[in-house]
C-alpha cells in the first residue's frame, strides 16, 4: 500500500490487523527485556520508568496498561528470566539418565547461560538485592528452582534417605554461594571453569568425598 | 546524661543496625537514624556524610564486634568439628537473640551497594578462614579450593531464607541442618549426619 509522504506509517488496518494480544504480547516482552537490560546497567533504584519505555521503545501509557508501577515491571522481567534460565537448565538435565550426569549437565547448562550474559547475572544473583523486599524474596525462590537438581540423589545415593530433608536446598545454597562470589568480582567469565568444583561440592553431600570424587573425576580428570 | 561524643557516634551506629533491620536499606532516611538514636541532625552530620556513609560505618562496627566475638568461638585446642560447631551455634543463637541486627548483617547488606557487599565478603572470610582449616581431614582429596565459600553459601542461604520470612526466633530448631551443611563438604555425609544427630539429641 502506497504511502503518501509526510504522513506517518501506522499498523495496517482491516483483517491485515495484527490480533490485540499479539501487539499487547510482543510489547510486553520487548519492555521485560528492556526492564533486565536497563536495570543491569544503571541499578534498580537510578532506573526510572521513562528509561525502560525509552529502550523498549512504548509509551507510558502503554507501560502503564501493562504494569502498574516500576517495581511490578521488574519482577514480572525477573520471574521471565529466571523461567528461561530454568527451561534450559531443566532441559540440559533431563537429557540424561544417571542423576550425578543429571547434575553436572543442569550444573554445566546453568553455569554457561548466566556467563553469556554476565550483566544480567549479576542482577539476577547479586543486585537484585538492592530491589525492595518483594525482589529479595523472588531471588531466594529463584535459588529454590535449583533444589530439583539435586532431590534425586536422596535416592540414588546409598543411605541418602538418612539425609536432611533440606538437603537439596542446602546445596542449592551452596552453588550459588560459589557463582555470586565470582559474580560480585567480576569473574563471570570465569563460571564455566567452576563446574567441577560445584559438582563435587554438591556430589559429595549425597555420595561421600571418594564417589564424589570418582563421578567428578571421571569425565574432567 | 551527657554522653562522650565517641559514645554518640557508637549510638548512632547502634541505630543505623536496629532501624535498617527494622525497615530495610532503601526505607531507611537520616531522619529515622535520628530519631532512633535520640540525636540531631547536626551531630549525625558532624559525624557521616550521608546514611550510606553511616551504614557502612555501622557495618564495619558489626563485622569486628560481633563477628569478632562470634568467631572467638572458633579458636582454641578443641577438635575443628568442635570449634566449628561452637562458631555456628554462638551465630545463630546471636542472630536468634536480636533479629534487626541479623536482618541488617545477612539480608540488607546486600541492598547497600558495593562496598557494603564487600564488607559482607570480609565477614564471611573470617569464617572460611577457619572451614579451611578443615580440608587436613581430607588430606588426599583435593578439596575444591573454594570449597569453603560452597559451605558458608549453604549456611548463609538458609539463614537468609529464615530471616527473609522473619522467622529470625526458629534459627536454632535449624542448627542441625546448618550444621550438616556446614560440615558435609568437608566429612561427608555420614559424619556429617552423624554430627547432626549428636547436635539434635543435645
Amino acid at each position: 500500500m502506497p504511502q503518501s509522504s509526510g504522513e506517518r506509517w501506522r499498523p495496517p488496518r482491516g483483517r491485515h490487523r495484527l490480533p490485540r494480544e499479539v501487539v499487547e504480547r510482543s510489547q510486553r516482552e520487548r519492555l521485560l527485556e528492556a526492564t533486565m537490560r536497563v536495570v543491569a546497567e544503571k541499578g534498580y533504584g537510578p532506573a526510572t520508568v521513562t528509561d525502560l519505555t525509552r529502550e523498549a521503545g512504548i509509551s507510558r501509557t502503554t507501560f502503564y496498561a501493562l504494569f502498574v508501577d516500576k517495581e511490578a515491571c521488574f519482577l514480572a522481567a525477573y520471574d521471565e528470566t529466571v523461567e528461561r534460565l530454568m527451561r534450559q537448565v531443566t532441559s540440559a538435565y533431563e537429557a540424561q539418565e544417571r542423576w550425578p550426569e543429571r547434575a553436572r549437565a543442569g550444573l554445566e547448562a546453568l553455569l554457561a547461560e548466566l556467563a553469556a550474559d554476565p550483566a544480567q547475572a549479576r542482577l539476577l544473583l547479586v543486585d537484585v538485592a538492592a530491589a525492595g523486599p518483594a525482589a529479595q524474596r523472588r531471588y531466594r525462590a529463584a535459588v529454590q528452582r535449583l533444589t530439583p537438581l539435586f532431590d534425586e540423589g536422596r535416592d540414588f545415593a546409598p543411605g541418602g534417605r538418612g539425609l536432611p530433608a533440606n538437603a537439596s536446598r542446602l546445596a542449592a545454597g551452596a552453588v550459588v554461594g560459589l557463582i555470586a562470589d565470582e559474580l560480585v568480582a567480576d569473574r563471570a567469565d570465569n563460571l564455566p571453569s567452576l563446574l567441577s568444583d560445584l559438582l563435587f561440592a554438591t556430589l559429595i553431600a549425597y555420595l561421600g568425598p571418594d564417589a564424589a570424587a570418582r563421578e567428578v573425576g571421571e569425565r574432567t580428570r | 546524661m551527657q554522653s562522650s561524643e565517641s559514645s554518640r557516634r557508637q549510638d548512632i551506629l547502634a541505630a543505623m543496625i536496629r532501624v535498617v533491620g527494622a525497615k530495610g536499606y532503601r526505607e531507611t532516611s537520616v531522619a529515622d537514624v535520628i530519631e532512633e538514636a535520640e540525636t540531631s541532625r547536626t551531630t549525625f552530620y558532624k559525624y557521616f556524610d550521608d546514611k550510606h556513609d553511616c551504614f557502612l560505618a555501622a557495618y564495619q562496627l558489626l563485622v569486628d564486634q560481633v563477628f569478632g566475638e562470634i568467631v572467638a568461638n572458633c579458636d582454641g585446642e578443641a577438635t575443628w568439628t568442635t570449634r566449628m560447631t561452637a562458631g555456628l551455634t554462638a551465630l545463630v543463637d546471636r542472630f536468634a537473640d536480636d533479629p534487626q541486627l541479623a536482618r541488617t548483617a545477612v539480608v540488607e547488606v546486600a541492598a547497600a551497594g558495593a562496598e557494603a557487599r564487600q564488607l559482607h565478603t570480609d565477614a564471611i572470610a573470617r569464617f572460611t578462614r577457619y572451614l579451611d582449616a578443615g580440608r587436613e581431614l581430607v588430606p588426599d582429596k583435593q578439596l575444591p579450593e573454594n570449597i569453603s565459600l560452597m559451605s558458608a553459601g549453604a549456611v548463609s542461604g538458609l539463614i537468609f531464607d529464615e530471616l527473609l520470612a522473619g522467622r529470625a526466633d526458629r534459627l536454632p530448631d535449624r542448627l542441625p541442618d546448618l550444621l550438616f551443611a556446614m560440615l558435609v563438604p568437608y566429612v561427608g555425609p555420614q559424619a556429617a549426619t552423624a554430627e547432626m544427630r549428636k547436635l539434635s539429641a543435645a
